[in-house]
């Protein structure tokens, strides 16, 4: 089966080039198709209409600039002697051939020549990264001088030199800049060319030391000759804002306090009151402690809970004495 | 690594060095009673919370007597320093005793002196 496939992408690549019709590899061809069965359902032809365009977008492509002319034409040289095809997508190229209303011949020899070498991409990425070169030339765009610049730099040599550098530096200037702007740097696919250099992790594990003695001393150092006294009243007032002197503007009223209590934490306080007897003098009073204590705006949630815990204290010290009472 | 911990070492050393611009700071107090005024200031700061629990028990007359009598004791047992009565408005140049303005904390003669030379800001002769 292979020999049949290996002899049957050769003609189709002969029938291409040769353009003549008849002759034995055509029949042998036509033979070969009748008795493969085609097994494809309509979405696998069209998808396969859809790759088949593409890569002749690519190629069309590929083939336009001359210089990158020979290059598909190596390819398929190349691929010949390659990995035969997919007995699979070589029926559904042919069956895509079929439905097509151009030339079945070489439609089908295309596809083939597009299969195979979409097979030797893959096994070579499969190995490696390719630099695909339709991905790099697609992005690339040829480089036109238009005739009015060829114009202006034939009539500029002839005009005075200032004129002809200035306007010649204005123009240089002005088309690259417009061809910087319709091909940024940042549009289109990755080409993968370059490795990615590793960057060193700088977030290990850094085992710092407490600085030495020489390390402060050369720090101090470094902030007295960095710190220049102030050209300004302006960075006389940065500086101050920075030492704390001066507040910030505009003024924050809640500068410094830093309370995220809710007001149900500053108001009931009872909770607090667990370590206290229930009933006596003793309750009473620190109920007074605690009415007061939720009217005050100026303390923190903190303060108050240790002044709570102050006064528990303190009648825990002094429990003998109460129990003589 | 040796640079972070340069930079953590400048950071530590930003806080705690002074910066060197040509500024005038005052290192000794204009005489000995302005420091003593100081540290009452500072004790009086520090026992303020301490004062202020034991005079609320004092000054009650819900808890037994005995108890405040034990308060009165424990107070006057504090540092004489740390009352706030002891502290005395002198002013902050000269430490004069006397002719204390509240607001400026001035001496009633730095205060002329510095407003004459148009160095008080919003004071002006009057004149009616």
């Amino acid at each position: 089966k292979d020999k049949s496939a290996a002899s049957k992408d050769s003609t189709p690549e002969g029938a291409a080039k040769r353009q003549d019709g008849a002759g034995t590899p055509k029949q042998q061809l036509l033979d070969i198709i009748g008795d493969m069965r085609v097994e494809v359902t309509y979405r696998k032809k069209l998808q396969q209409l859809k790759a088949s365009e593409n890569k002749k977008r690519a190629m069309n492509k590929l083939e336009g600039p001359d210089s990158e002319g020979s290059v598909p034409q190596g390819i398929t040289e190349d691929t010949q002697r390659g990995k035969p095809l997919n007995p699979e997508l070589v029926k559904a190229a042919s069956a895509v051939a079929s439905s097509l209303p151009r030339n079945k011949k070489q439609t089908e020899s295309e596809l083939l020549a597009q299969l195979r070498r979409h097979e030797e991409t893959t096994d070579k990425q499969k190995k490696g990264g390719t630099v695909n070169i339709c991905n790099v030339i697609s992005e690339m765009t040829i480089k036109r001088q238009s005739p009015a610049q060829r114009g202006v730099r034939v009539s500029g040599r002839i005009s005075l030199q200032l004129d002809e550098d200035g306007q010649r530096i204005k123009r240089e200037r002005s088309s690259a800049q417009s061809m910087d702007s319709r091909r940024s740097l940042k549009v289109g696919k990755r080409l993968n060319i370059f490795t990615k250099a590793s960057t060193e992790p700088e977030h290990a594990l850094k085992t710092v030391s407490s600085p030495t003695i020489w390390d402060l001393e050369f720090a101090k150092e470094v902030a007295a000759v960095t710190a220049q006294p102030p050209r300004n009243g302006f960075e006389e007032m940065i500086q101050w804002t920075k030492e704390g002197i001066l507040w910030e503007f505009p003024i924050d009223n809640e500068a410094g306090m830093e309370d995220d209590a809710e007001f149900h934490e500053h108001i009931f306080l009872e909770k607090h009151l667990e370590g206290f007897p229930k009933e006596g003098p003793i309750r009473h009073f620190m109920e007074l402690v605690i009415c007061g204590l939720s009217k005050n705006p100026y303390l923190s949630v903190k303060q108050k809970v240790e002044h709570i815990e102050w006064f528990q204290k303190y009648f825990e010290e002094k429990k003998e004495l109460l129990q003589e009472i | 690594m040796a640079a972070a911990a340069v930079c953590w070492a400048l950071r530590a050393a930003r806080q705690v060095l002074p910066s060197p611009c040509p500024r005038q700071v005052r290192s000794y107090y204009v005489d000995w009673r302005m420091l003593r005024d100081v540290k009452r200031r500072k004790m009086a700061y520090e026992y303020a919370d301490e004062r202020l629990r034991i005079n609320a028990i004092r000054k009650n007359s819900i808890l037994p007597k005995e108890l405040q009598e034990v308060a009165d004791k424990e107070i006057a047992a504090l540092p004489r320093d740390s009352c706030p009565v002891r502290i005395h408005n002198r002013c902050v140049l000269t430490s004069r005793p006397r002719g204390v303005k509240r607001r400026w904390r001035l001496s009633r003669i730095v205060f002329r002196h510095f407003a004459d030379h148009a160095q008080m800001s919003g004071v002006q002769r009057a004149m009616w």
